[in-house]
């Protein structure tokens, strides 16, 4: 360790909504339902660094930017600027802070405002901060983000200027006060693929001339190589990869990145991309338990060691034992298909298993899960719920430990639970025949 | 070689504004076969949304189709009256899929009755036959058939997307207009589409008009594509010729816009100014100023669309020096290229 400390540190933050709650809730006293939008999120941004954040929409990777720059209270953990935590600022701390950590929002068409010429908008902060020189520096500043010459700009409004446009104004806004961190959230996804690479290009610069540094978030990974050195994949409020760049494009190691990388779409007729063998969409991030938040998706899932059985099968148990604790099985959907004049455990335990299983299951998995079925058929759902946990229970309902090799390669799954370089994960894709 | 199932020839739309007529696209000619995915890519504003929608009489009111002609199955359409759109033409023959599908489903209604509504306005099934039908369709788009009784809320956004894609085969059309299908959405859910996508065009042969930005997918999915520029029509051709061989600058310059995840450090073409205002009649090419091989020539008439010398025979560029231009173009980034040594990531997969 070097005495300086980094420029940013997040260590485990947390934060956490509460649902809305009605009043039958209130007068039952029942605990209100958690939104676990940023779960135990470590990250370290030292000086010139750029860093991205990469996740589907829901990940809550937005959530960490509002949290970062003290729009939500932090549930628990720490954000530590320059060695102080921000739970210890004071009222100039906080200006300082402000001052110093910048955010260029997703949407410029709607984050500036209307009313106010550009002149306006960038002396805004500087007159906020008491800076003077303020004509100098925004002339500056917009011969920077290349909007030439700055007298053509200074006296217009946002509707007079493109959308790559005002993303540099935007991104003008950001640097005048010659803040230390950018915080940019999705910059170029709403502009047009001519405007995208020349606003990438310009804040890369910036980067590099002004000494910022930055966290890029964005679901994109294909510009993601053009910004930043290190790359975070998020999923469900969690962390689970961090690697350089160039080398998770290449190498991906999270059985979710490798499905990310390999959904992007390669601008190249003749190559021959297999599509994704992913179904369905991340759950809600409600009351969410222990264990990898992956696995009810995650195509290589690990079976107990003791049992026999093929992934796929193993698959649908556990997508279906996760739909049982969410108490989330269509129940009456299933029994609608069937006929009612006389209710049968066994009959309702079938019908379940025609409509939720495409595998067939023998011995004793098979017997496991008709037991359970018939369980859940006699409204026993807990009992149901404890005979296939018993059964079937997978390492991945344990939180994996993130393991770290020497390039800073960090990795939270249990494949890789001895070391980064250790295991391979089983491709599963080759695995599937249909 | 059989009869091609759409073809516009010179078509030319229009808006009506305070300000005057506004072209939208101008002398678009091209054709769409049975059991192709075309795909039409171009910058926001380009007229790639207007093109379908003239297709399937969905204009604004205050647009026009000015000239030109849509023949659909050798039928000409242009001139179709509502009424016979309805009848002969919407869902059952051309079907369309909107941007935002998951706003696009009638909340009080469960997807089953909305599909009976569709069924019996355009078809003489019976309720029976119109449920089984969507059950079939639900079933390719992998949906569980026994969900069709959901009302739309019940489904999560992925899944939404994916009735509506339902809704839009269930009379089994010929040809789907897709507008933007997957653009609000991550790529492990516009994956799961595109891969619905395709199962479609293999179990029922239906041909797709995917109007997107993002020309990375139409590479991948498509077997024809389409760039436009400002109204015209700048390009067009099997995607093979058209990436291997592009003539148009606009074409190749918005190619070589987009990132490619193989080659992170690519250097990305940037696209100077912004497409034009148009009004009444564009007797110039639309690219002409942001083109930077543009001569007094192109200031002085809109280019036609001439064949481009290679293998595909449909491989067709607008622009008075489409030969020259490439030429440059390619010395030019070579010798910008050679200087640093990059190390692409050339990944070899499948």
């Amino acid at each position: 360790m070097t005495g300086k400390p980094p420029l940013l540190e997040i260590r485990n933050l947390r934060k956490y909504f509460e649902q809305n709650s009605n009043i039958v809730d209130m007068l039952l006293r029942r605990e209100p339902n958690q939104v676990q939008a940023v779960d135990d999120v470590s990250l370290t941004l030292e000086e010139n660094e750029s860093i991205a954040v990469i996740g589907e929409s829901g990940c809550g990777k937005t959530t960490l930017l509002l949290t970062l720059i003290g729009l939500h209270d932090i549930t628990d953990g720490e954000i530590v600027y320059k060695g102080k935590s921000i739970s210890e600022f004071d009222k100039p701390d906080w200006k300082r802070y402000r001052r110093n950590v910048q955010v260029v929002f997703q949407d410029p068409f709607n984050s500036l405002d209307p009313k106010m010429t550009i002149e306006e908008t960038l002396q805004e902060p500087l007159k906020i901060h008491g800076i003077k020189n303020r004509e100098k520096r925004v002339r500056d500043v917009l011969e920077h983000v290349e909007l030439n010459p700055p007298e053509k700009y200074l006296h217009k409004k946002p509707r007079n200027l493109s959308g790559g446009e005002k993303q540099r104004v935007s991104i003008a806004r950001g640097l005048i006060l010659e803040p230390d961190i950018i915080l940019a959230d999705e910059p170029v996804s709403m502009l047009d693929v001519s405007t995208q690479a020349a606003v990438l290009k310009k804040m890369k610069e910036l980067i590099e001339d002004f000494g910022v540094s930055m966290i890029y978030i964005s679901h994109d990974l294909s510009t993601v190589s053009y910004i930043s050195d290190t790359v975070n994949v998020m999923y469900l409020g969690r962390i689970v990869e961090t690697a350089p760049t160039e080398q998770i494009l290449a190498d991906p190691k999270h059985p979710y990145t490798e499905e990310l990388v390999s959904a992007v779409p390669i601008p190249d007729p003749s190559h021959d991309r297999q599509r994704t063998q992913m179904s369905g969409a991340p759950r809600d991030p409600v009351n969410l338990d222990e264990g990898c938040r992956f696995r009810d998706r995650c195509p290589a899932v690990i079976p107990p060691d003791d049992i026999e059985i093929s992934q796929e099968a193993y698959r649908e148990i556990i997508e279906f034992r996760e739909l049982l604790q969410r108490d989330e099985v269509a129940f009456e959907r299933v029994m609608n298909t069937i006929d009612k004049s006389y209710p049968d455990d066994r009959k309702m335990a079938k019908a379940i298993r025609e409509d939720y299983f495409t595998h067939d299951l023998t011995g004793e998995n098979g017997a496991v899960l008709n037991e359970a079925l018939i369980a859940f058929a006699n409204e026993k759902q807990d009992v149901a719920v404890k005979r296939l946990q018993e059964r079937f229970k997978s390492i991945c309902e344990t939180t994996p430990p993130t393991v770290e090799d020497e390039n800073g390669w960090c990795v939270a799954c249990h494949h890789y639970d001895q070391n980064v370089a250790d295991l391979q994960v089983e491709q599963p894709k080759t695995a599937q025949s249909d | 070689m059989t009869e091609p199932l759409l073809e516009a020839e010179d078509l030319t739309v229009q808006y009506e504004t305070d300000g005057g007529m506004v072209t939208a696209v101008s002398d678009a000619s091209f054709v769409i076969n049975e059991g192709e995915f075309f795909g039409l890519a171009g910058e926001s504003g380009c007229g790639k949304s207007t093109t379908a929608k003239s297709i399937i009489g969905g204009l604004d009111p205050n647009g026009q189709i000015s000239s030109g002609t849509i023949r659909y199955r050798g039928k000409e359409i242009q001139d179709y009256t509502e009424k016979q759109f309805n009848e002969e033409l919407r869902w059952k023959e051309i079907a369309w899929i909107p941007q935002s599908a998951m706003n696009s489903l009638d909340p009080l209604q469960t997807v089953s009755e909305q599909a009976v509504e569709i069924g019996t306005v355009h078809t003489e099934m019976s309720e029976t036959e119109l449920r089984e039908q969507l059950k079939e369709m639900f079933s390719i788009v992998g949906l569980q058939e026994s969900r069709i009784n959901d009302y739309p809320h019940q489904f999560s956004g992925g899944m939404q997307q994916r009735a509506v894609i339902a809704l839009a085969l269930f009379l089994e059309p010929s040809l789907i207009i897709a507008d933007e299908p997957t653009t609000a959405l991550d790529v492990i859910m516009q994956d799961q589409i595109f891969k619905h996508l395709d199962e479609i065009k293999e179990k029922l042969n239906t041909s797709l008009l995917l109007i997107t930005h993002d020309i990375s997918v139409i590479f991948e999915s498509c077997e024809t594509v389409a760039i436009m520029h400002a109204s015209q029509l700048a390009e067009y051709g099997s995607v093979d010729a058209v990436y291997a061989n592009p003539r148009h600058p606009y074409a190749f310059m918005f190619k070589e816009a987009f990132p490619d995840v193989r080659e992170p450090d690519r250097d990305l073409e940037v696209i100077e100014g912004y497409p034009p205002q148009l009004g009444d009649e564009i007797g110039f090419c639309s690219f002409v100023d942001r083109c930077p091989w543009a001569t007094e020539e192109c200031r002085e008439a809109a280019p036609e669309l001439e064949p481009v010398d290679d293998d595909d025979p449909r491989h067709v560029a607008g622009c008075f020096r489409k030969d020259e231009a490439y030429e440059m173009y390619q010395s030019n980034r070579l010798s910008s290229q050679s200087g640093d040594s990059t190390t692409a990531i050339t990944s070899e997969d499948d």
